[in-house]
Order: C-alpha cells, then structure tokens, then sequence
C-alpha cells in the first residue's frame, strides 16, 4: 500500500499486525486493531470469537505503548497479558510498535506494524 | 572558450547570522522549508545540461567544476512555473549549454541541489531570474458585486473573471495569538510556542512537534495528496466561487490542488453525521448566508492530509465551520472554527484575508508526485 493512504490521525488509531512469543521461533500471529475516541484508546485484540479487549495506554513524552488484556493461554487457562513497546517512525503509514510481551507467567517479545 | 575555463570555482558559505525570518518567507512559496537549509548560501557556476518546465516546482541542471577540478551536476529547483510566469521567467530564457552562475540555498543532507535565488548568465551578465515574493498591487476600490437577493456575489460580476489568490497569512493559529513566530510554511522560530498555537490534546501535540521537528518530512501535500480543509485557501494558487442558486449550491475551484473542487450546498440540506458519509479530503459542506457572510459547515474528512500548512493534526471528527464575508471588492475575510474533540481541547478559531484577482483565471497546476526524484541526487 503507497503512503498517499497514510493516515494522518491519532498514531494509534488503526488495524496492527504482528506477532508474539517466547523465542523467534514461536510465534503467535496477532492483531489488534485500535480506536481513540478523544479520551481513551480503546483495543481488539484478535478480532473475531475467541478477541479480547485491551486497554492501551500511550505516552507521548517517550512514544511508548503499554497493552493491557486478559487472554487465554494455548491450554485455554486465563493469562493476563502486559505488553510495552515503542512506537516508531510515527509518520509513515506502517510505523510500528515493538517491545516485550508478557503473557502469564511466559515473557517473549512482540512486533506489530500499522498494516 | 574551453570546456574548463567555463567552469568555476563551487563555493560554500555558511551565514553565521541568523536569517530573519522575514528572509525565510521569501522562498517558502516555492519549496517547503524542510527541504533546504535556509541558514546556507550557495554560489554555483556551471554550464546548463537540461530544464525542466513541470509542476509543482521547475529545475535545470548544471555541470559544476569544483576547485579540485571535479566536475559534479547539480539541481537547481527556480519554483513553481505560474509563480515563474508571474516573475517574469520564461523557459526560453535559459538553454542547454548556456553557462550560468546561480546563488541559491543549498538542500539538506548530501544532494546537489540548491533552490535558486538568483540565475544570470555568465556571458552577457543578464539576470534571467531572480526570486521575488512580489506582492499583488490592491484592487482600486469599488462596491462589492451584489446578487438580485442582496447578497455579495463571491465570484465576478457578469462578463467579469477574477478569482481569490493570495492569502495575507499561510498559517492556522488560534486568533488570539496570531503573532506567533514561524515561517509562511508554519515552521515555528520557537517549538516551545507550539502551546500558543491551538489548543491541543497531549497526543496532538506531541505530533504536531514531531511533525515541526522533522521538518515537515511526512507532509501528504509534499507527495501532491490534496490540501483538504483549511488548507486550500492557504496555497498561493487560488481559488474561485461558482456560485448556483438556481440549483443551491456553490462550487469552489482550487487551484492549488489537482483541479480540485469543492461542493457547499445551500439548499438548506443539514450536514449529516461523518458516520453515514464517504469521508474524504475536503468533507462535506453546507452553507447559508447570514447577512453579508457566507457560512459553510464542514464534516466527514478523512484522515489523510494535514489540514493546515504547519502539521497540525486531526481526527475523522473534524468538523470546520467557515466564515467568508467580501468586506471590499478587493477582500475577503476567511474565518475558520476548528472543532475536533479528540484533537483540541475545545473549539478554537483563527483566519485571514485573501486578496482579489481581477481580470484573470486560476491557471492549471499539477503536482508530479514523482517529480522531486528526477533531480534528487
């Protein structure tokens, strides 16, 4: 997609894709699609039947982002997920957030570009 | 003559002084500041090896012997080519081969490219261009054009042309702190006054300084995206009012974007909300006369553009009310309300005037998107 579809809004607002895990090797596909509504920016994690709703949190002193969600882990037990990373190259169209990923009792990293 | 002995020496001078800011201005219609380091002079003499007449800004390129005796091509960007026209400029000034000797402001970062102040021909001394922020000489006074209902005509009298060019401010700050220091571009002299510029949210504006901090890099217009909202009447191309009240409607003719247009009905048809609308560049707009003043509503913008010179941000909630009132037959007054509760903290307003064109037409102009990378080195 071209940057004459950039958007130019609020840097989180948006469809993000990526993924989460452990080691480079595991990898969990990941979406999370971002709304700011003037107040709060609110998060779909994995749209579709089995999502979970994140809480999102940006500071914009430091472009950071903390995601907050309860999930489930692969043997179907709730996991709190905490998930910090830095926004980068906030003007272009597919900027991105990486950071570390934290889901239970399991830390790994996660990659998410503005798809 | 040699080849080598048309070549001279390339020099460099850095002005320690700051440029007022005045200085700045003076180019900032031609080329975004970002581009150039206005703080830099360039002396250039060379031979021509080709010209470049396209949109959105004209260039030739010219072999340069340095003073080790490399020879280097350079770009030399002379602005857009109806500003040129308007100059006086015209592209059978310069040939292929001629040599020249160019000042100029050099580009940022390791390019050879400079942005001409001043071309004059190395054999005849003739100056073949020189920059010029001419403004336009005031339109003689004379009552404002009147519709049958009353109203003031925004377009020319019958068997007239004209169109509105000009704007007396290229910036959108809030009205009560019009004096903020910063470039026609909207560069601000002083980040630290981006909190006098609009109310914003914190996200809003730590974007908006990113975007004054990057010098602009990520501008849509830079990449010939439309200059949606505000926008349009800030650019020194124009625009025209096509106004229709048999049907209820004006249209509004730019001519800074790629023969764009806009639609402001007046048949008394509400807005709408932007969630049932197709959101888009330049919204959509109603309008109603309250006496001499034209007002127009604006909603379903989309997310695409900056809506202002400047970098400042905005949300599909943008909604713009405007304000164009014919104070003079000369004068126009455009007032703006921004309102866009989840970028600003609240409402807030700001505008300028615009300045009559009379006897002429918005000429055609298309921004190349590809252009710029033809001379970048």
């Amino acid at each position: 997609m071209g940057i004459g579809f950039a958007q130019q809004g609020h840097p989180l607002t948006g469809t993000w894709n990526g993924d989460f895990g452990p080691s480079p090797t595991q990898r969990s596909q990941l979406t999370i699609v971002m709304t700011w509504d003037g107040k709060e920016t609110k998060g779909t994690i994995n749209p579709g039947p089995d999502s979970a709703a994140a809480a999102i949190f940006l500071d914009v002193i430091n472009w950071t982002v903390r995601i907050e969600a309860d999930m489930k882990d692969q043997s179907g037990k709730p996991a709190h997920v905490v998930a910090e990373g830095k926004l980068d190259d906030i003007g272009n169209y597919h900027r991105t957030i990486s950071g570390t990923w934290k889901q239970g009792a399991t830390t790994g990293s996660f990659k998410l570009t503005r798809d | 003559m040699s080849l080598a002995k048309k070549y001279l020496k390339l020099e460099i001078l850095t002005v320690s002084a700051v440029i007022a800011l005045s200085a700045v201005t003076a180019i900032a219609q031609r080329a975004p500041s970002g581009n150039y380091e206005s703080d830099k002079k360039v002396k250039l003499s060379g031979i021509v090896t080709r010209i470049d007449w396209v949109n959105p800004s004209a260039f030739f390129t010219v072999n340069v012997k340095d003073g080790t005796g490399m020879i280097s091509n350079w770009a030399i960007e002379i602005g857009n080519p109806l500003d040129l026209q308007r100059d006086g400029w015209k592209p059978t000034a310069l040939h292929i081969g001629d040599t020249v000797n160019v000042e100029g402001i050099p580009a940022r970062g390791p390019r050879r490219q400079a942005m001409a102040t001043s071309v004059v021909l190395a054999k005849t001394g003739a100056k073949v261009f020189v920059a010029s922020n001419k403004p336009r000489a005031k339109v003689a006074s004379q009552p404002v054009p009147r519709w049958p209902d009353g109203h003031p005509r925004l377009g020319p009298a019958p068997g007239k042309k004209g169109y509105w060019g000009t704007p007396s401010s290229t910036v959108l700050v809030e009205t009560t702190n019009a004096t903020i220091p910063m470039n026609r571009d909207g560069l601000l002299a002083n980040i630290a006054d981006s909190d006098k510029v609009a109310p914003f949210q914190p996200w809003a504006k730590a974007l908006y300084e990113y975007r004054q901090r990057t010098l602009f890099k990520d501008d849509p217009y830079n990449r010939c995206m439309p200059p949606g909202g505000a926008r349009h009447f800030q650019n020194p191309y124009g625009f025209q009012f096509i106004e229709q009240p048999e049907i209820g409607r004006i249209l509004l003719l730019l001519g800074g974007g790629d023969r764009n247009w806009r639609i402001i009905y007046t048949d008394g048809r509400p807005v709408g909300h932007k969630d049932e609308l197709v959101l888009t560049y330049y919204g959509t707009s109603v309008g109603k006369w309250e006496g001499d003043t034209l007002v127009v509503d604006t909603v379903g913008f989309n997310e695409k553009f900056w809506f202002s010179n400047g970098g400042l941000p905005h949300t599909e909630a943008l909604h713009l009310t405007e304000r164009f009132t014919r104070s003079d037959f000369g004068t126009l007054r455009y007032q703006v309300t921004v309102d866009d509760t989840q970028t600003y903290t609240r409402p807030w307003t700001g505008g300028w005037t615009i300045q009559w064109v009379p006897d002429e037409e918005i000429q055609e102009y298309f921004c190349e998107e590809n252009a710029e990378s033809t001379f970048v080195r």
